[in-house]
């Protein structure tokens, strides 16, 4: 989705509760378990979170906090470790027929509910088919959706069939939160059922939620993996920044999971605080869409009206807004230097899906003007900004372009301004206008009346999903932003999805990235980091990189132990 | 005939007249605002057409808005769907909270909002003209000055700036609370402990709220004390040998009193809107929290439900202030 503060992806709050996948990284402090003292347990934590879950019900969930709450009270069929990679959990073991068509899934034997009834294949299969039959799930039915038959063969083994073969089996699974049938298949309306009691399988117990408030969490000791060495967690929602940067600072709160960049010296300052800045899990990006739909794939039937700069259809043009881009000034500057320099439409936190191979547009002024002359961009009547070509029919007849950003981007105006001032170096002008989020969707896309917005994404664990927003068929619906059409990307963003190798479908996905990094299809100025803090006396063994974080998830809440 | 009966009926009637208005007005409001709020719930390309077309429908948003002219019942559109489920006290669902009502939401809120605004409305009140009225009987002394400079402050002082001096402070000195209504997970021993849990939660807050409003009411008082105290009928009281108690108690308290009225009664009617800012600073789960997201999450439901609520208790604030300024001045109703 594009992002904004409150609505996050589910990617972002995902990770495995597999505590396996974490011994790998050391914990800063070092009483750890495997320390010769036994860890006290019990204790209770308390995070102060800026949102609050907007459902119980794992099918409705849109914000981050409600995929924090399932992730610690749900189990699914395959895990997401902090570093990206796909790990057990409900699923022993998963495989795929020769021809790519049936999955065989066989499930651990010793899950339970928590009101005591065993979790089997039976919950699995009905879990699967609830998420993909019921469309007014809003995100739901997307992961399930190619599954053709599902069939549970015995309490532990289960059948999928799908059509064509699918090369992203492992990012399909999970966010599928077991529920339980017996439970479940007696709900009229999926949607309307509020899931008050919340029976999960995992390795926290829904307790009490008030709205707008709190939701209060205990430990289920009685876990069939490793049980949480802590008795309980509380996420306090603080509606203002400062008041839950004071609260962790005093001692109110054990952790926070999100604050102001400007608080982080603050933070490092305090006593018996710990700041850590990684890779937010999945990530998201910042990007420059340019509105370079070719008039011929107008969509005029879904009310296209392109207007678009025609200076932005030559990539020699883009080039040259590229280089000229100081991406690291706008990250010390609108992030305070946390931050990373973007590079395409796949964040960091995408493991091996990132293309650290594809090489980015340096930032050199010089070259982008010469490019810009080379090209026959010239300012004749000495403006300082250069005129369109005779060939192109632009409105005011040199490089001046329409610049937007959504008015809910904190760093919005300042990051406009620096670019406004980048490009004028070379001969480019914007006129830059905030607009509300509504207003911006309805003039981006599938309308095109824009020449250049700046916005953001965030990202999903699976990289076709951002990937797809270039592609040719995505114009009229409204998902592709900027109208670029590419037979080739399109053709490898068919193969990358029945791809069974993992190797080769990252491959393609690289391949892919050097194409939109070719053709300027977006300009992306960084990936912000994500950061966090917690209190180094109360709770230890926080999961902290090395390079995403997840304070709040099962990968830490699991794991760590009160300090004695 | 203008007697008091018909006063009394010509503003209830206006008051209706004003709610059925700011209906059609909060209806109208929300749906000439550009976006499709079915695929608002979150701008994502994983929404496929099928889960907006059933959101849209679970919305009601499929019909037409004002009239429908295409099936054979003209009434079932948009606003008359709203319109009676308004009889039935029904506010609809939440945009952004699928699968809650409008009035569960607000009706919770609600209670919260009037924990920390009442006790903060009513000290705000008796202080306000206490201190005012020292001011104006003092006018000119040291006591005036002080008074007049410690309201104007607190009036001029920002609001949230204010909240986040006294969150901060106590928090560090006092040890309070800083964000909820309640210590979540706390074992309370009985109701009492319970209560005075949520007390402390609510000192910093109501005190807050207090002093934003203390100064206006106290300035306001000064002011037309004041007024009241230049009139020949006070002189008249003086010469009688009345004392000051005397004249302030039988001669100046009435008549100072009618702007008081009128500020009273519109602070109270936005009682119910909350105290945004306040509730923001210290996370208060009230009407104002809940409207700020709300606008965050473009949860139209919620926000022309609170518009409603809103626009009730300020007719109504209202039409009690006309119906106290007839009882105070008799002149009015019989006008």
């Amino acid at each position: 989705m594009r992002s904004s503060r409150s609505v996050l992806l589910p990617a972002l709050a995902a990770l495995s509760i597999i505590v396996a996948a974490c011994t790998s990284t050391s914990p800063s402090e070092s009483s750890g378990p495997s320390g010769s003292s036994a860890p006290a347990s019990g204790g209770t934590v308390r995070v102060g979170i800026g949102g609050f879950p907007d459902s119980l019900n794992p099918g409705n969930g849109l914000l981050s906090e409600s995929y924090t709450l399932y992730e610690l009270v749900y189990d699914t069929p395959i895990g997401l470790t902090p570093d990206g990679d796909y790990v057990p959990e409900l699923a022993k073991s998963w495989s795929v027929s020769d021809d790519g068509l049936t999955w065989s899934v066989e499930l651990v034997d010793n899950a339970t509910f928590h009101d005591g009834t065993a979790l089997t294949a039976e919950d699995l299969k009905f879990s699967l088919e609830l998420y993909r039959d019921t469309v007014d799930f809003p995100y739901m039915p997307a992961y399930p959706d190619v599954f053709e038959t599902i069939e549970a063969v015995d309490a532990t083994h289960l059948t999928i069939t799908t059509a064509e073969p699918i090369g992203n089996f492992e990012s399909r699974m999970v966010f599928i939160y077991v529920i339980p049938k017996h439970i479940w298949e007696s709900v009229d309306d999926p949607v309307a059922f509020q899931n008050e009691e919340m029976i999960g399988s995992g390795p926290f117990k829904f307790v009490e939620s008030e709205q707008g408030q709190f939701t209060r969490l205990a430990a289920n000791k009685d876990y069939w993996g490793d049980a949480p060495k802590i008795d309980e967690v509380i996420f306090q929602t603080y509606d203002n920044a400062d008041a839950r940067v004071a609260a962790l600072v005093n001692g109110d709160i054990d952790m926070i999971t999100e604050f102001p960049n400007t608080a982080v010296a603050t933070l490092r300052n305090a006593e018996n605080v710990e700041v850590v800045v990684a890779d937010p899990v999945s990530g998201d990006l910042r990007d420059i869409i340019p509105n370079i739909v070719d008039p011929e794939n107008c969509p005029v039937d879904e009310g296209g009206v392109c207007t678009g700069h025609p200076a932005l259809l030559d990539v020699q043009v883009r080039k040259a807004l590229a280089m000229a881009m100081d991406k690291q000034q706008i990250i010390d500057v609108a992030l305070l230097s946390l931050g990373s320099p973007g590079l395409s439409m796949v964040p960091r936190g995408l493991g091996d899906f990132f293309a650290d191979d594809v090489s980015d547009y340096a930032f050199d002024v010089s070259g982008a003007n010469d490019l810009l002359d080379t090209a026959g961009y010239a300012d004749t009547n000495g403006d300082g900004i250069r005129e369109c070509l005779p060939s192109q029919d632009c409105p005011t007849g040199d490089l001046t372009f329409r610049f937007n950003f959504p008015d809910d981007i904190d760093s919005g105006p300042r990051e406009a301004d620096m670019l406004k001032a980048m490009w004028q170096e070379i001969g480019v002008k914007i006129e830059i206008q905030a607009l509300d989020a509504d207003t911006l969707t309805s003039i981006c896309c599938p309308t095109f009346d824009f020449d250049l917005i700046l916005w953001g994404w965030g990202s999903d664990p699976d990289p076709a999903f951002l990937l797809g927003v270039a592609l040719c068929d995505e114009i009229p619906t409204g998902f592709s932003e900027t109208g670029y059409c590419n037979p080739d990307y399109d053709e490898l963003y068919v193969r990358q999805g029945v791809e069974p190798d993992h190797q080769a479908r990252v491959a393609i996905v690289h391949e892919m990235q050097q194409i939109l990094v070719d053709d300027v299809v977006y300009m992306i100025p960084y990936y912000a980091s994500s950061t966090q803090a917690y209190r180094s006396d109360r709770f230890t063994g926080w999961v902290t990189g090395p390079t995403t974080i997840g304070l709040e998830d099962p990968s830490s809440l699991g794991v760590i132990s009160k300090v004695q | 005939m203008k007697g008091r009966g018909a006063y009394l009926a010509s503003r209830v009637g206006w008051a209706l007249l004003t709610i059925f208005v700011v209906i059609t007005f909060n209806f109208l409001l929300f749906r000439i605002l550009p976006g499709d709020p079915a695929r608002n719930v979150s701008k994502d390309p994983r929404l496929t057409p099928a889960t907006v077309a059933a959101l849209t429908e679970r919305f009601g948003l499929d019909k037409p808005v004002l009239i429908n002219t295409e099936s054979g019942n003209p009434f079932d559109s948009q606003y008359f769907i709203y319109l009676g489920s308004l009889t039935r006290a029904d506010l609809g669902i939440s945009y952004a909270f699928r699968d809650r009502s409008v009035g569960e939401m607000l009706g919770g809120a609600l209670v919260n909002t009037l924990w920390l605004i009442l006790p903060a409305q009513i000290l705000s009140i008796i202080l306000g003209m206490l201190l005012g009225l020292l001011a104006a009987w003092r006018r000119g002394h040291a006591l005036d000055l002080s008074a007049l400079i410690f309201s104007l402050l607190m009036w001029s002082l920002p609001t949230f700036f204010l909240g986040i001096v006294l969150l901060f402070a106590g928090s560090a000195w006092f040890g309070l609370p800083t964000a909820g209504r309640i210590t979540v997970g706390a074992d309370f021993g009985s109701y009492w402990e319970e209560l005075a849990d949520i007390g402390r939660h609510l000192l910093m807050p109501t005190l807050a709220f207090t002093l934003v409003l203390l100064g206006e009411y106290m300035l306001i008082m000064r002011s037309s004390v004041i007024e009241v105290f230049s009139e020949d009928y006070i002189l008249t009281a003086k010469a009688k040998g009345l004392t000051t108690l005397q004249i302030i108690r039988d001669h100046a308290l009435r008549n100072a009193m009618l702007p008081m009225v009128t500020l009273i009664a519109i602070n109270l009617g936005f009682t119910v809107s909350g105290a945004i800012q306040i509730e923001s600073v210290f996370s208060w789960p009230g009407i104002g929290s809940l409207t700020v997201s709300a606008v965050r999450d473009r949860d139209y439901p919620v926000l022309q439900g609170a518009f409603l609520l809103l626009a009730i208790a300020v007719v109504i604030a209202n039409l009690a202030a006309d119906l106290v300024y007839g009882w105070l001045d008799p002149r009015v109703s019989e006008a």
